[in-house]
This record gives C-alpha cells, structure tokens and sequence, in this order.
C-alpha cells in the first residue's frame, strides 16, 4: 500500500536533482567514461580544481548504441558499427519478436526482458534514440526514464540511494558521489544480475570450505 | 609466654622472631626424604616446560594454540575456572571446623587453606598465560590503569580472587606463626577473616559463574543455574583434592591425622556430588525437552553435529566418573577402604574437571554465534603450558604443606635462643 | 665442626646449587621470549587512547610510521579523525539484492590490511535457505556460483550496537563506543583477554593469533589510528565502519565492492539521508533483536 502511493512528485525532484547535478561532471568526463568502466573519480590530475568536486555524479552511458561489426583487427580492437548505420536506410524486421530469430549482426543478441520486444524501447525509425511507452523519444542518456516506466518501485528505491552501486563521498556536501545507472549492471536486453563465483572466502583453521560446488 | 591473652609482644621480638619463622619455613620446605625431593624436582622440571611453551606462546602469537576466531577460549580459561573451583572447596573444610566448631577438623583446616591458595595462584597464571598482551597486564591494575569497574565482571573476579588470596594468606600465615611462636591464636586476628573467607568462597565462584552466565549471546551459559553448579561441583572437587592430599600424607609424610576429619569430608562430598548431578540432569532436562536453536550446543557436546563431535567422548567420559563417584561415596563406611576412597575421588575430581572445562567453556563456542561448527581440542603447547601451570601449583602447595605440617603437629618450634634483654634496643 | 654441622653446610650447599640451576633453567626456559623484537619501551608505557594529549598523540604516530616504515619499506600515513558532531552511522543492507559475491568480503580484507595468509575480513556472509531465519540453516563455506536459486546471502559484520556487551565486558576499557555510533578498540591498550570475543552475540571480532602477515606492495598506506592500521600480535579487533573514509565524509569499502547495491549506508541524523529514507520506507529487521543489544545494522528485503 505504501509503496504503490509513494507519489511521483517526490521521486521525479530527487531524479532531476540527481540528473542535473550530473550534468557537468557528466561532460567533462565524458571522454574517459565512454568505456563505461572508468571510475570518474579518478579525474585525471590536470583536472583537479582547487575544491574537490561534490555533489551527485550519475556515470554516463554510452550514447549511440553500436554492435560488433565483423572480427578483431591486428591490432585487437573489435570492429563496431552503430545501430543506425544499418536501420537508417534499413527498416526493420517486425516480424521477429527475439534475438534468436534475427541473424545478421544481431547473433549472440541475448533477450530475456520479460515479454518486451525490438521496438518497446527502440524507434523504429531511429535508432540513436530510445522510444517512451507513449511513443515520446528520448536519448540513450536518459534510459533510466525509460526502465522506470515499468520498474517503478526501482527507480524510487534508486532516487533515495536504496537501489544501485555507488562510489566515493556518503556526505556529498564534501565529495562527489559517483553512482550507476541501470545498465551498468542490468544487461537491457537480459537485465537479469548475472551469476557470481564467489571468489574470496577467508581462510579459517579447522573449517574446511564445503567441497560440493555445482558448477564443476 | 603461652598463656600471654594477647598477642601483644614488642615488636622488637617478632623482628627476631618473624624472620626466623620465614628462615625455618624455607628450610622446611627444602628439606625432605629423597622420594620429596623426586617429587618436587618432578614438578619443577613440568613446570619449566610450561615455562618455555609459555615463552614461545608469547614471543610468535598464540597462533599455536588450538583456540581460533570461533573458540576464543579454551584449555587455560577452563583449566582457570576449574581452580577457581578448587581454590572455593578448600573453604569446605573451614565450615564444619570455625562454624560448627569441630576441634579435629581445626587441625587440618590448613590442608584446606593451603589449597586454596595453590589453586589461586594457578588461577592466576591461567589468566596471564590467555592473555595475548601480557606485558600489558598491568592496565588491569587499579589506579595505573583502567580498570573497567564495576561494569566488567573479569575485574569482580580479579578483586575477588586476589582477595580470597590475601585472606588465605593472612589466615594461615597467623596462625601458623602462632603455632610456631607456640602461642595460642588470637581469635580476633583469625575468626573475622575466617568467616569473611567463608563468604568470599562462595563469592569467587559466584563472580567466576558470572563471567559466563551473564554473556546473553552465548544461550549454553545464560542460564541461571550455572553459579550454583559451579558452586555445587567445586564443593566435590575441593574436598575430593583434600581427601587425596590426606591420603597421601598419610602414606609418605606421617601424619596421624585421624579418621573423623575424612569423614566429614565424604560426608559433604556423598552430598554436593548428588546436588551437582541433580543440577545437571535438570540443566539438560531444559535444553533437551524443549528443544530449539538455543540448545544446539548441548546437542553438539552430547551427540556431535554432523562429522563434528570431538567433545563427545569428553563429556559421556565426566558422567560416567561422575556416577560411579556419587555410586561409591554412597557406601557408608568409604573411608576404611582406602582404594575405593582414591577411586572415588580421583572420579569425582576428574568428572568435574571435565564438565567445566571440555563440558562448559568450550560448548559454550561450538557452535558458534553465527551457528558455525569450528571444533576445539587442546594443542601439543597448550596442554604443556596447562600442566606447566597445574606443577607450579603443586609446588606451592607441596611446600607449604612441607611447612605447615610439622608446625601443626608442634615438631616446628620457635626456640628462644636469643635473650630477650638483647633483642631489645 | 661438628658431624652434624658440616652435614648442615654441606646441604645448604647442595640447595644452594640447586637453586642456582632451577634459576638459570628458568631463564634458559623464557628465552624465546627475548628473541621477539619490535618491543620497546615507548609502546610498553603508553598510555590509554583518552589519556593521550594532542603531543602524545603525535608522537605515537609519528613512532607508528616510522615503525611501519622500517618493517615494510613504505611511506604510510596514520590520521587519527574524530567523530563530526550531529553524525551517527548506520549501516543497511538489502538481503534480496546481495548474491552472497563476497565482494565485501575481499574489500574488507584489502582496505584493512588484514593478514594475508588467513584471508581475514570483518564480514562473514552466510547463505541461507529462503523461507529460515535461523541461522543453524546457515553456511558461509559455500563456494558454489552465486546466487543459489533457493538461497538468500546475509552478510555479518559488527552491528555497531547501542548496548554493545563487548564493550561492558572489557576488563581495561579498551574498547568503547564513540559518538558517531562506532565502536572501536585501542590496539595499543587491549591486553588480549578475549572476552569481548565471548560476549560479541554477532562474531563481530577477530583476535590476531599471530603477527599479520602483509606484503609491502600490497599495504593500503591509507591508515586510521582506531581502524585500518597495521595490528600488533595478540590483540582484537572489529570493523569500525572504515571510520578513515567514513569520517572524512567517504563510504565505506564494503559499500563501494558491492557489485548488486545491495548496501545503504549514512548519517540517521540527517532527515534527508538515503539510511533514514531506507528505514522510515522498508520493513527492516536487526539480528538477535531479542538480546536488546541494539545494533545500528540493519536488514530489509525488498520482496
């Protein structure tokens, strides 16, 4: 009951809060955050100002969405090539519902997102921007507004620091608070938390680590 | 001189005097048969073991204990509240001879008191030898450090212990010189601390009790019935030791003691054996009745858990001592059977001995608070320190036994070789 | 002479020998004690955290580093913050999220320059069968991959409690509770008795059974004087909320690890932290409740 009235004024203000105070540290790490794994804290040294940094920074995710396009180079990059390349002259195939049945560029596409398909979240006719439920465009940096549309209880949870990684400064008043969005850690074709091996357990005398596992 | 009705002698007398009892008393305690000196080079010799294992235990970390993160207790504090068991018997002796004024029994308080002072003083090498800082040891020294009373129920327990000491030590110290200086005793010097040690025994295994009972998160020990089970079971063990020190007094150091005093010592033993298994049996009635998460400790010591059950020998081995003991005391005429008395005590005095140690400190920790089963036995360095421990004890009341009893039986006497007139100024 | 007499001296001779020999083999019997280094006399007679004065404080320090300087071969810094007024921490985390990874656990080993050798870490996490509280049903040797579809994944630390028995148990007050909520220990005043360890109802805290093994490359020089230093032989300790980060504002490493989220912490003093949010919003439990030892950690599911 009270989470279904928690309104939405009071998720949507922190959200903007959180978006704008994102908005220039966003920018300027935009170079190095690209690869979506750099810790925007670690600013590179130049950049340091006088007064640290505060305040609220959401990691940016890559804009325009690109697939890998062909094999590795000599020089071990992947080839990729944007959606819109393709789906610009190419208008797509409304008849697949999953990445299974699509072949060209889209194998190894994993889609497991309940009973969404393409084109719930993507423009048909452009893809460099994602699609609202009530048709509106948005860019790919605000996919939260997106995910939120279903996973509101999430998205609330995420407005008040209950959802989701972060890094840095509890107290933003000293120090900037470095957070994720959805898909840093949700896959958005198949959001569900991959599977983890636990890979450090302490070593204790006279407890032996169980011996079943069953992966191996 | 004898018939002196106080003790009121110049004090320039008992600086001739006092140094001259401290003098005879170490030579006593240095001389004896060969068999004395075996026993007591024997005892030195554990004693340096203990020593040396103690010394490594110091120097690289307490890593080559058995104890871990899980059982961050074992041999030494169980080994410790076990003595403080012993040490509160011994007063069992005091009971029946000052408050029941039994004449017989008043010869052979002293045997009493002596143990209980040997079994302090290991109670507290027990504490140094857990501590992992002992050259901190001194925070816990009231006034230089910070002594966390009355919050902390470990600095009860070291105000009581070293109470209970001092109270010993005067006691038996005055009298003993009396009876040396051939003096009757003053009751006003004696009978106040006598009573007051009477109390403090109870009080010693009491506070002991409250270290453990009063710890909400370990369910085996917050149970209100633990103070009186340690009472119950130190009054078998204390007087059991006693009975065994008697015996063999009789055997080795001719003594003419008599009969009567054992027997009133079987008599208290035939007894508290019976309470402290009716307290077990109702202690486990409880946990094994009602069943649920909080008696997971009792199950394990009793059946194991899984693959884990090392203290279930332990523990089945202490009932069974416990009931052929209590089976054997029963027999009204024990004391003319001298192999059954040594057998019965020395079961007593086992069974005990395990229940507090292997059948209480350690339970307490398996599992553990977060229900881990991270087993306990002791490891090769701490039964060397325990036993280490264990012969310094028995060398403290090996000797002062060596002293008391020939003061006691009057062949220790203050001779009156210097004149008065030149003992004084 | 007489025969008697000389019989005396002769006895009191062989004493005398005697004793000399039990001296010298109790000397020889305490001499590992002697081959451990690193004791001075500056760290014998220190005095109680609360009794150091600004100057006293320094230098000990200032000995510190330049101990740890000596041993390892690197520069550290030891801080000494102190609680900010008008802050308590409390720490929550959210068992329908956390996959048991143990990301925290490793965090909490490399932040606080835990022993390497027993893997220590201030954090156990247990894997839990869904539908149980009880912890008997618990485990935290799984080694499995994570999540377990029928189990849910409880880290433990220390609950930082209101009534903490931990604290009313230490015979020399070396450990207390400070102002911001966390409990801490003195590691140059614990005499090591261990009896905090038998009172903690949570497994909170570690004894260091040995001197912690830690190669030089891998020290977080990064030190707090009542948290992440290096600890002496045969003292306990506890996780203290990473006071070095916490204090200067920043979160703690189990927080930053956690690969799901699944950890909130803040000020509850500050009506508009993420904590209060957390606890006025979500159905939250603490463990052993009815022990009444208070924790400031607590525990929600999301669904």
């Amino acid at each position: 009951m009270e989470r279904t009235q928690c309104p939405n004024g009071r998720l949507s203000r922190p959200l903007l809060v959180l978006a704008l105070a994102g908005l220039a540290p966003a920018l300027a790490l935009l170079l190095s955050a690209c690869g979506g794994d750099v810790a925007p804290e670690t600013a590179p040294a130049g950049q340091v100002a006088a007064s640290a940094p505060t305040g609220v920074h959401i990691r940016t995710v890559p804009g325009v969405p690109t697939i890998p396009a062909g094999p590795i180079d000599a020089r071990g990059h992947q080839a990729r090539v944007a959606c819109s390349t393709c789906h610009s002259i190419k208008a797509p195939d409304t008849t697949r519902k999953t990445g299974a049945e699509l072949t060209a560029f889209h194998q190894g596409l994993q889609v497991a997102h309940g009973s969404l398909s393409c084109l719930s979240c993507h423009n048909e006719d452009d893809y460099d921007s994602l699609r609202l439920a009530d048709g509106h465009r948005v860019p790919f940096e605000r996919v939260m507004d997106l995910c939120a549309q279903c996973h509101g209880p999430q998205a609330r949870d995420y407005a008040h620091g209950a959802h989701g990684g972060m890094s840095g400064y509890w107290d933003t008043t000293r120090g900037l608070q470095t957070r994720n969005q959805c898909t840093h850690c949700h896959a958005p074709h198949a959001p569900a938390y991959p599977a983890m091996k636990p890979t450090f357990k302490p070593r204790d005398r006279f407890l032996p680590p169980t011996r079943e596992s069953n992966d191996d | 001189m004898e018939q002196a009705p106080s003790d009121v002698q110049s004090p320039s007398t008992h600086r001739v005097s006092y140094p001259r009892f401290l003098m005879r008393a170490i030579s006593a305690a240095t001389d004896g048969s060969f068999l004395f000196y075996a026993w007591m080079t024997g005892l030195t010799a554990v004693f340096l073991v203990g020593v040396n294992a103690w010394a490594h235990q110091a120097s690289s970390g307490m890593i080559n204990t058995h104890m871990t993160d899980h059982v961050s207790w074992g041999l030494y504090i169980a080994n410790f509240t076990f003595m403080v068991g012993v040490a509160a018997g011994g007063v069992m002796m005091v009971i029946p001879a000052y408050l029941y004024k039994d004449r017989k029994m008043q010869d052979v308080v002293i045997i009493g008191e002596l143990l209980a002072i040997a079994a302090i003083v290991s109670c507290l090498l027990f504490v140094i030898a857990d501590l992992g800082r002992p050259d901190r040891f001194w925070h816990m020294f009231p006034g230089i450090g910070r002594f966390n009373f009355p919050m902390s129920m470990l600095t009860w327990d070291v105000l009581v212990l070293n109470g209970y000491l001092i109270i010993n030590l005067h006691v038996v110290g005055y009298l003993l010189y009396m009876r040396f200086l051939g003096r009757k005793p003053n009751p006003r010097w004696y009978k106040p601390f006598i009573l007051l040690s009477i109390v403090w025994a109870v009080s010693i295994h009491t506070v002991t009790a409250f270290l453990y009972q009063g710890l909400g998160g370990r369910p085996f020990w917050n149970s209100a019935l633990l103070a009186p089970r340690f009472l119950a079971s130190a009054f078998v063990s204390g007087p059991a030791f006693i009975i065994l020190t008697m015996i063999v007094l009789r055997r080795f150091g001719g003594s003419r003691m008599s009969d009567q005093p054992m027997n009133t010592l079987v008599k208290i033993v035939r007894v508290t054996i019976l309470i402290n298994l009716l307290m077990v049996i109702s202690e486990l009635f409880t946990e094994f009745y009602a069943g649920g998460a909080h008696t997971s400790s009792a199950r394990y010591l009793f059946f194991g858990h899984g693959e884990a059950n090392a203290l279930v020998p332990w523990i089945w081995s202490a009932i069974v001592f416990n009931i052929v003991a209590a089976v054997l005391f029963m027999k009204p005429d024990l004391v003319k059977h001298t192999k059954l008395l040594v057998t019965a005590c020395t079961l007593a005095f086992a069974g005990a001995w395990i229940e507090k140690g292997m059948g209480l400190i350690v339970p307490g920790f398996i599992p553990s608070t977060l229900h881990e089963y991270v087993e306990y036995l002791p490891s090769h360095l701490e039964w060397r320190v325990a036993a280490g421990v264990v012969a310094f004890g028995l060398l403290v009341y090996s000797a002062s036994l060596k002293v008391a009893i020939p003061i006691f039986r009057g062949d220790m006497r203050f001779e009156q070789a210097p004149p008065k007139e030149t003992a004084e100024k | 002479m007489t025969e008697k007499s000389s019989g005396l001296t002769r006895r009191r001779m062989v004493k005398g020998l005697g004793a000399t020999l039990g001296a010298a083999a109790f000397g020889a019997a305490l001499s590992p004690l002697f081959r451990s280094s690193g004791m001075n006399a500056a760290e014998l007679m220190q005095r109680h955290y609360k009794e150091l004065t600004p100057a006293d404080k320094q230098a000990v320090i200032e000995r510190l580093q330049a101990e740890a300087k000596e041993a390892f071969g690197v520069s550290i810094s030891i801080q000494d913050p102190r609680p900010t007024p008008q802050t308590k921490f409390v720490y929550a985390i959210n068992l329908s999220v956390c996959n048991g990874s143990g990301k925290c656990v490793e965090a909490c080993h490399k932040e606080n320059n835990h022993d390497r050798e027993t893997k220590q870490s201030y954090i156990r996490v247990l894997e839990m069968p869904k539908g149980t509280m009880d912890m008997e049903q618990g485990n935290t040797t799984y080694n499995h991959t994570v999540p377990s579809p029928d189990k849910f994944y409880m880290p433990v630390q220390c609950q930082q409690c209101d009534e903490p028995p931990c604290v009313d148990v230490c015979p020399v007050q070396a450990t207390w509770k400070e102002k911001d909520g966390i409990v801490v220990v003195d590691y140059n005043w614990c005499i090591g008795c261990r009896y905090c360890m038998a009172a903690c109802p949570y497994h909170a805290r570690r004894f260091n059974w040995k001197k912690p093994y830690l190669p030089a490359e891998e020290i977080n020089p990064n030190q707090g004087y009542l948290s992440n230093r290096v600890r002496p032989q045969g003292v306990v300790e506890k996780c203290h909320f990473c006071l070095h980060r916490t204090r200067e504002g920043r979160l703690p490493a189990c927080l930053e690890a956690c690969p799901t989220g699944a950890r909130v912490f803040g000020n509850i003093l500050d009506p508009k932290s993420n904590i209060r949010w957390v606890l006025e919003n979500k159905r939250v439990y603490v463990l052993k409740e009815e022990l009444g030892t208070k924790p400031s950690f607590f525990y929600f599911f999301d669904k």
